[in-house]
C-alpha cells in the first residue's frame, strides 16, 4: 500500500506544479501495488490488489479474482484443489469476512478443483441453523458458499470419469444457470456472468464486475501460451476469436485522456495482468496465425506439411514456450477449418 | 606478521566496494531539451537494418501492415517510451523531490503520442510479473556518478521504429542520462528476449533550449480510419510487397534490409558489399561521393544517407509520399472477413 500513497501523494504535488494529469503514475504505481504472500507448502501464491476492493490472486492454477466488500467474498475460481488451504489463507489476509460465492469461468481442474474446499470455508447466506433448514443445507452442501456457473461446467464436473464423476459433488455449481447471462448484485456493484459459446470449451464464460471495473477472462485469454482450444469439449476457434473480439468491447481503454493510462483491467486465465489493448494484440495474433494456416490450407498442404511451414513462427517465441502449445494450436486451427 | 584471513578479507572487500563506488553526484537534469536530430520520420516499411531480431522478429515485423495502427482500439493506442528514440520532439524534464528536499524521481513529460516516464529513485522494488503493463512502463533509476541510469520493465508490446518493426512486451530497456555542458545524451539498450537476439542500441541527443518545451498532453478522439471492426489487417508469410522496399531504394541486398544481430556490426559492410548494386548515375537522395553505401548502418543505425530517392532502380518516396499500399482493402495478403 506504501507504493499507492506514495504516488498519490506524488500525483497531486505533480499537478500543483504543471497542472497537467499524470494518471500515468498512478497506473504504474498500481503495477507494484500490495502484494502478500501465502505459503503453507508448495510455491507461494502472489496476491496483487487492482482496486480498492478488489485484488487477483496468482499461483494457484488459474488467476483467482477477490471482490471483497460488507456482504462478504465473491471469488471468481478457485484455482487447483492441492491449492485450496492457500486460497483460503490468501483470502484470509484481505479479509476477515466470509467467501459468499465462486463463480467459475470454465469446468477445468486447474479452475474449479478448489471449489469443494474454499466453498466449504465460506458461509451461504441462506440460515442453515433454523428448525427447517434441511432444504437449505441441502442447497448449499450444508451452509457452504455459493458456487455460480454455466450448466455446462455442472455437466462437465459430474461427467462420469470411469465409475465416479470427474469431480466430487461438493465442488459441482450449486447455482447452475442456462441463460447467456446471468447476473447477480453484492458488495455494491453489478456482477455480470456472460457465457461464451464453443471458445476455449463450451463453458467458458467472463465474469464483469461493473464498479470495479474488471474483468475476469477465464482461459479464453491465457498471456502464457497460445489458446487451448479444447476441441474435445466443444472449443472452436472461432469462438475464441469471437469471444476475445467481445472482450474487447466489453474493456474500455483510457479515451480522450489517453496519457493516464487507465482502463477496465482484464484478468487472464494464466499469466499478467491485462486491459484492452492487451486483449486486441491476443486477439490479432490469434486471427493472423489462424489466417496464415487457412492460406496454406487452401494451397492443398496437410497437417504435417502446415506444421513443417510454421505459420506461428512470428508468436512461438512469446507463446510457444510451453511444451506442445504451438502444436496443439495448429492442430485446433486445422481441424477447425476443415470441419465439413 | 601473520595475518587473520577472516578478518581481513572481509574488511578488504568493503574497502574496496567503497573504492568501486562512483560518488553519488546528482546534477540537474531539468528544463527543457530541444531534439537535435529528427526521428525516424523517413522510414520505409521493411527498413530493419541494424535491428538484432531473431526469425521471430523478422517475420512478425514482416506480417505488419501500417493499417493495424487503424484498428479502432488502436487508433488512440499511441507509443511506448521506444519513442523517446524515435520521435520528434523535444524533451521536458521535470524533477520530484519529497518534504526532506531528496529527490524521489525524475519525469521526463509526455508527447502527444508517449506517456510521461517517472523515473522512480526511492528505492521502491521492481514490479511483479503478474503487474499490469502499459505503454509508460514501470521505471527505476539510480545515480552511477553524474550519469543518471534508469531502467524500464512492464511496457507493452510496441514498435522499435514506427515503420512496424515490433517489440514485445517483455522488452526491457536501460537509459543512460549523460549530460556535456548543454547537451543531453540519452544512451539506451533495449532487450527483448521474444524478438531479440542480442541487445539494441540507441542513442539520442538533446540541447538544453530556453524555450519552453511544451507539453504535448492533449486528448484523443478514436474516429474511423477505414478498418471495420474485427478486421486484423496483415500480410500473409513471404507475400509482404514492401520487404524488397529498402533493397530497391538503396540498391542493398534484401537480407541486408531485414535486420538480424550482424548487421549491426562494421564487418556486415564486407559481407553485403559485393551484392551492392553500384549504379551509374544518382540523381537524388545520393549521399556523399565515395562515402559508405548507404544502408550500411552503424551499430542501432538506420539509413546512412538520406531518404530514399528516385534514383535509378529506385523506387517511391518515403511511406508519406504514395498511398497507404496495406490500406483498407488494398494490397495482397490483407487481412480476413470481419471476424
Amino acid at each position: 500500500m506504501k507504493f499507492l500513497l506514495d504516488s498519490i501523494q506524488f500525483r497531486s504535488m505533480t499537478r500543483r506544479k504543471v497542472r497537467t494529469k499524470w494518471g500515468a503514475v498512478m497506473f504504474a504505481a498500481c503495477a507494484c501495488s500490495v502484494m502478500t504472500m501465502a505459503q503453507s507448502g508448495g510455491t507461494a501464491l502472489e496476491t496483487v490488489q487492482l482496486r480498492p476492493n478488489f485484488y487477483m490472486i496468482g499461483g494457484a492454477g488459474g488467476n483467482i479474482g477477490v471482490q471483497v466488500g460488507s456482504d462478504g467474498v465473491v471469488l471468481v475460481d478457485a484455482g487447483r484443489a492441492d491449492r485450496a488451504d492457500q486460497v483460503i489463507a490468501a483470502v484470509k489476509k484481505i479479509t476477515d469476512k466470509p467467501i459468499r460465492y465462486i463463480i467459475n469461468t470454465n469446468a477445468d481442474a486447474d479452475h474449479v478443483g478448489g471449489n469443494a474446499k474454499v466453498a466449504k470455508a465460506g458461509k451461504t447466506f441462506f440460515d442453515v441453523s433454523g428448525p427447517r433448514s434441511e432444504m437449505a443445507k441441502s442447497m448449499t452442501n450444508g451452509g457452504a458458499a455459493a458456487i455460480l456457473a454455466p450448466d455446462q461446467v455442472l455437466s462437465r464436473m459430474s461427467e462420469a470419469v470411469g465409475s465416479a464423476p470427474a469431480f466430487p459433488s461438493e465442488g459441482w455449481p450449486t447455482e447452475a444457470f442456462f441463460q447467456d447471462r446471468k447476473a447477480i448484485y453484492l458488495n455494491h456493484e453489478g456482477i455480470e456472468i456472460l457465457r461464451q459459446p464453443d471458445a476455449h470449451s463450451d463453458a467458458d464464460s467472463f465474469v464483469f464486475f461493473r464498479g470495479s471495473d474488471v474483468v475476469m477472462a477465464g482461459d479464453v485469454l491465457d498471456t502464457t501460451q497460445f489458446p487451448r482450444i479444447d476441441l474435445a469439449h466443444g472449443g472452436t476457434v472461432q469462438g475464441e476469436i469471437a469471444a476475445l473480439n467481445r472482450l474487447m468491447q466489453i474493456a474500455i481503454t483510457s479515451i480522450p485522456l489517453v496519457n493516464q493510462e487507465g482502463g477496465t483491467y482484464v484478468i487472464s486465465g494464466h499469466g499478467r495482468i491485462c486491459d484492452q489493448i492487451d486483449v486486441v494484440d491476443y486477439r490479432d495474433m490469434v486471427v493472423i496465425v489462424r489466417d496464415n494456416v487457412q492460406d496454406l490450407i487452401k494451397q492443398g498442404k496437410t497437417l504435417d506439411q502446415i506444421k513443417a511451414a510454421r505459420p506461428a513462427k512470428a508468436y512461438e517465441t512469446q507463446y510457444g514456450t510451453v511444451p506442445g502449445s504451438t502444436n496443439a494450436f495448429i492442430e485446433a486451427l486445422y481441424k477447425n477449418l476443415t470441419a465439413k | 606478521m601473520k595475518i587473520h584471513m577472516p578478518v581481513v578479507l572481509p574488511a578488504l572487500l568493503m574497502a574496496v566496494s567503497f573504492v568501486a563506488q562512483p560518488a553519488r553526484a546528482e546534477v540537474d537534469l531539468s528544463g527543457s531539451w530541444a531534439s537535435t536530430a529528427m526521428g525516424d520520420d523517413i522510414l520505409l516499411l521493411t527498413d530493419f537494418t541494424g535491428i538484432p531480431y531473431n526469425e521471430a522478429g523478422r517475420e512478425r515485423g514482416l506480417s505488419y501492415s501500417q493499417s493495424q495502427i487503424s484498428i479502432p482500439e488502436r487508433v488512440c493506442s499511441f507509443y511506448t517510451q521506444t519513442q523517446l528514440f524515435g520521435g520528434p520532439f523535444g524533451l521536458k524534464i521535470l524533477k520530484q523531490a519529497g518534504k526532506d528536499g531528496k529527490t524521489t524521481a525524475w519525469v521526463l513529460a509526455g508527447w502527444e503520442d508517449r506517456s510521461p516516464m517517472t523515473i522512480w529513485l526511492d528505492g521502491r522494488p521492481q514490479a511483479s510479473a503478474s503487474a499490469p503493463h502499459d505503454k509508460t512502463g514501470f521505471t527505476t533509476g539510480q545515480w552511477e556518478g553524474d550519469t543518471l541510469v534508469s531502467y524500464t520493465t512492464h511496457m507493452k508490446s510496441g514498435f522499435i521504429r514506427r515503420n512496424g518493426a515490433p517489440h514485445s512486451d517483455q522488452a526491457t530497456m536501460t537509459i543512460h542520462y549523460i549530460l556535456h555542458d548543454d547537451l543531453l545524451t540519452l544512451a539506451a539498450m533495449l532487450e527483448d528476449s521474444v524478438y531479440l537476439s542480442e541487445p539494441l542500441y540507441w542513442s539520442r541527443t538533446f540541447r538544453r533550449s530556453r524555450n519552453n518545451v511544451e507539453l504535448l498532453d492533449g486528448p484523443c478522439v478514436q474516429g474511423y480510419e477505414g478498418v471495420e471492426e474485427g478486421v486484423v489487417p496483415h500480410y500473409l508469410p513471404g507475400k509482404n510487397p514492401f520487404t524488397d522496399e529498402m533493397a530497391k531504394g538503396y540498391h542493398i541486398p534484401v537480407y541486408a534490409s531485414l535486420g538480424g544481430a550482424e548487421t549491426m556490426y562494421p564487418e556486415f559492410r564486407k559481407k553485403m558489399k559485393a551484392d551492392f548494386i553500384i549504379i551509374d548515375k544518382c540523381t537524388r537522395n545520393c549521399g556523399s561521393r565515395g562515402g559508405p553505401p548507404p544502408g550500411a548502418g552503424g551499430p542501432g543505425g538506420g539509413p546512412g544517407g538520406g531518404p530514399p530517392g528516385g534514383g535509378a532502380g529506385g523506387r517511391g518516396g518515403p511511406p508519406g509520399d504514395r498511398p497507404p499500399g496495406a490500406g483498407p482493402g488494398a494490397g495482397p495478403g490483407r487481412g480476413g472477413p470481419p471476424q
